[in-house]
């Protein structure tokens, strides 16, 4: 007890005799989460407000007689002729490691009642994204465990890959895979002692989200053993539009610390199409100026200065972004898809039409692309998924005479047959996100036609089969192929009798 | 509605910036500008006064510093407060005082929106707040 006075003394003593100048002003009016007030007369932009009973707020609207205000957080208690102070800071949040497998609020706040965070730093929400110097070019690899994405449509360390589709068809299967692959990759790098090994934290930023959404996705990392490298940034809903505004800056903050401090970062925003829903709102009733879609003229900054936090920096790490944009009726030529997929790297095109026809992920091979390209892939998968991407766009511009099978040609035939093989191939279930050794070793087998002979209905069963078989009796092949990253004469040839071995004993 | 809120807003500025002279409210102006809004009566004459007030509102706040003290302060310690005012803030500062015994010790002294708190009321607030 005598400890815990003295710790209060040393406080008292701490505190100036000097009398402490603040700016204040008084709430006019309060309503939608925005107040106006009257004075503050040195307030900045971006500035952190005080207001009455702990909430906070920042200064969006400077005027010339009055300051429109945001409010994160609880405004029930706000009345109008409350005092608020300037407090001379920028809004910051809690950054670090022991964020790690927690589930946190737009301001940084823990929600998951788990106890406080013991975070040493806090970074500004918001932040110049790093110059051009600073920048190294995009060119290690981000495995998201989706055989479709990796082979065709590669992702590297530092790049902003855009998620795009309409509502239901797995945008967010597709990240939380993605999450769970590099816990996976973690979990065997460190295991495996290697110095060089760099791990890969992940952030999901959950923007306008329903609350049971983010308890299902809290639920799927936790059961795959995700959520120690994971870090959530929750702004359901039900919170206020000035948290889903800033929430994405905090989840870019938090991921700011690992690439500056030489580790590699993932952050998930889901989704944009909300966020900009939320700013939407926000600047309404802040009486902005509206344009298009009565979106303010400065929605596409909202994105831009945002993704441009992004990045592969020279000498430290790197953070990954993968935004996702829920669009209308398969309309990529709407606004705010058209703002995002000119901000980001490449994007990922989900369709309704490929998602009813059981093929998930329904990935549209032909609108998706990566601008990074083969940089991002290890020299094995370019050896086994090069021509992939040729061979089923000839099978989509042959799918029309499909009906005919029986009266076309040989090599049309073979083409045909071919790419349903691959279709089928790149189907994967849900939250099963595969090595990126196992998939050079599938797509090795198709390649040397090894699923020719099986009924293109039973390739997916044939393919699982094989993965078991490679995980179960080759793990020391695929521990080569993943060291070497690279498909030499000696490890084709041992793929090549794993596979016949594999032949031998399936059936189909 | 917003229009007329808009143009109220605008003639009351106008106004407010023919009632200021050198750096200063001048009584004389005010009344004249009032017997300018009763002559000219018209639908929103109470929003352009309202809004009017609230600007010579704002800027007789900063010619005042409002001194709060719990205690007794003597007249020599305002004028000082006045004089130290009006050096910084480089026009003339009259200063007033309000008791307030809710500050325990110490002063607060208000000058516009700008606030100098050395009150024991208000190291407790900023002490509990940083625990």
């Amino acid at each position: 007890m005598s400890t815990v006075l003295d710790q209060i003394e040393q406080q008292i003593a701490k505190l100036s005799t000097k009398a402490v100048k603040k700016n204040t002003g008084n709430i006019r009016t309060i309503a939608d989460g925005v107040a106006k007030i009257d004075g503050l007369s040195d307030v900045m932009y971006n500035e952190m407000v005080a207001f009455p009973g702990g909430a906070i707020g920042i200064a969006l609207n400077l005027e010339e007689s009055e300051v429109g205000c945001v409010i994160l957080g609880d405004v029930s208690k706000l009345k109008e002729g409350d005092e608020v102070q300037t407090t001379g800071k920028l809004l910051s949040v809690p950054v670090g490691k022991a964020l790690l497998g927690r589930v946190v609020d737009a301001l940084g706040n823990p929600v998951d009642g788990k106890g406080p965070i013991d975070s040493k730093e806090t970074y500004p929400v918001e932040r110049i994204a790093p110059g051009i110097m600073a920048r190294k070019s995009v060119n290690q690899p981000l495995f998201t465990g989706i055989m479709a994405i990796d082979s065709m449509i590669p992702i590297g360390r530092g790049q902003r890959e855009l998620i795009i589709g309409d509502r239901g068809t797995g945008k967010t299967t597709i990240a939380i895979d993605t999450i769970i692959n590099q816990a996976k990759i973690n979990k065997v790098g460190i295991a495996s002692g290697d110095a060089k090994f760099r791990p890969v934290y992940s952030i999901y930023v959950a923007i306008g989200q329903k609350s049971s959404n983010i308890v299902r996705t809290v639920a799927a990392l936790e059961a795959a053993g995700a959520l120690e490298f994971t870090i959530i940034v929750a702004a359901t809903a039900a919170d206020n539009p000035a948290n889903q505004y800033i929430a994405p800056y905090s989840g870019a903050a938090i991921g700011e610390w690992f690439m500056e401090n030489g580790m590699d970062a993932l952050i998930v925003f889901d989704d944009l199409s909300k966020h900009a829903v939320a700013y939407r709102q926000i600047s309404l009733i802040l009486k902005r100026p509206s344009g298009r879609e009565a979106y303010p003229g400065d929605v596409f900054y909202l994105h831009s200065r945002l993704l441009e936090r992004a990045a592969r920096l020279d000498g430290k790490g790197s953070l990954t972004a993968l935004p996702i944009i829920e669009t209308l009726a398969g309309d990529v030529s709407a606004y705010i898809p058209t703002n995002v997929i000119s901000i980001t790297d490449g994007q990922i095109f989900l369709e309704t039409d490929l998602f009813n026809q059981g093929i998930r992920p329904a990935v549209s091979v032909g609108l998706s692309v990566s601008r990074v390209g083969s940089s991002a892939q290890i020299k094995a998968t370019k050896q086994v998924g090069g021509k992939l991407k040729g061979e089923l766009a000839q099978f989509r511009e042959l799918a029309a005479f499909a009906q005919f099978g029986s009266d076309l040609d040989a090599k049309t035939k073979g083409q045909l047959d071919r790419g349903a093989r691959i279709v089928e191939l790149f189907k994967q279930p849900a939250f099963s996100p595969s090595p990126i050794e196992l998939q050079v070793s599938v797509l090795f087998a198709m390649q040397k036609g090894f699923f020719d002979p099986i009924d293109a209905k039973k390739v997916v069963a044939a393919a699982a089969d094989m993965k078991n078989f490679f995980t179960t009796r080759k793990d020391a092949l695929l521990t080569e192929i993943r060291t070497k990253a690279a498909l030499d004469k000696d490890i084709e040839a041992k793929l090549q009798a794993a596979c016949e071995e594999w032949k031998s004993g399936y059936t189909a | 509605m917003a229009a007329a809120a808009k143009q109220a807003q605008q003639l009351a500025r106008q106004l407010f910036k023919l009632s200021v002279v050198d750096g200063a409210v001048s009584a004389d102006r005010v009344a004249g500008v009032l017997a300018y809004v009763e002559k000219h009566a018209s639908s929103n004459s109470v929003l352009v006064l309202k809004a009017y007030r609230r600007l010579v509102a704002v800027e007789l706040a900063k010619s005042e510093a409002r001194v709060e003290h719990a205690g007794i302060i003597a007249a020599p310690a305002l004028s000082a407060i006045a004089a130290a005012m009006s050096k910084k803030y480089g026009r003339a500062v009259v200063a007033t005082s309000r008791p307030n015994p809710a500050l325990l010790a110490g002063l607060r002294v208000r000058v516009g929106d700008d606030v100098y708190e050395s009150s024991v009321a208000g190291q407790l607030a900023a002490l509990s707040l940083s625990v």
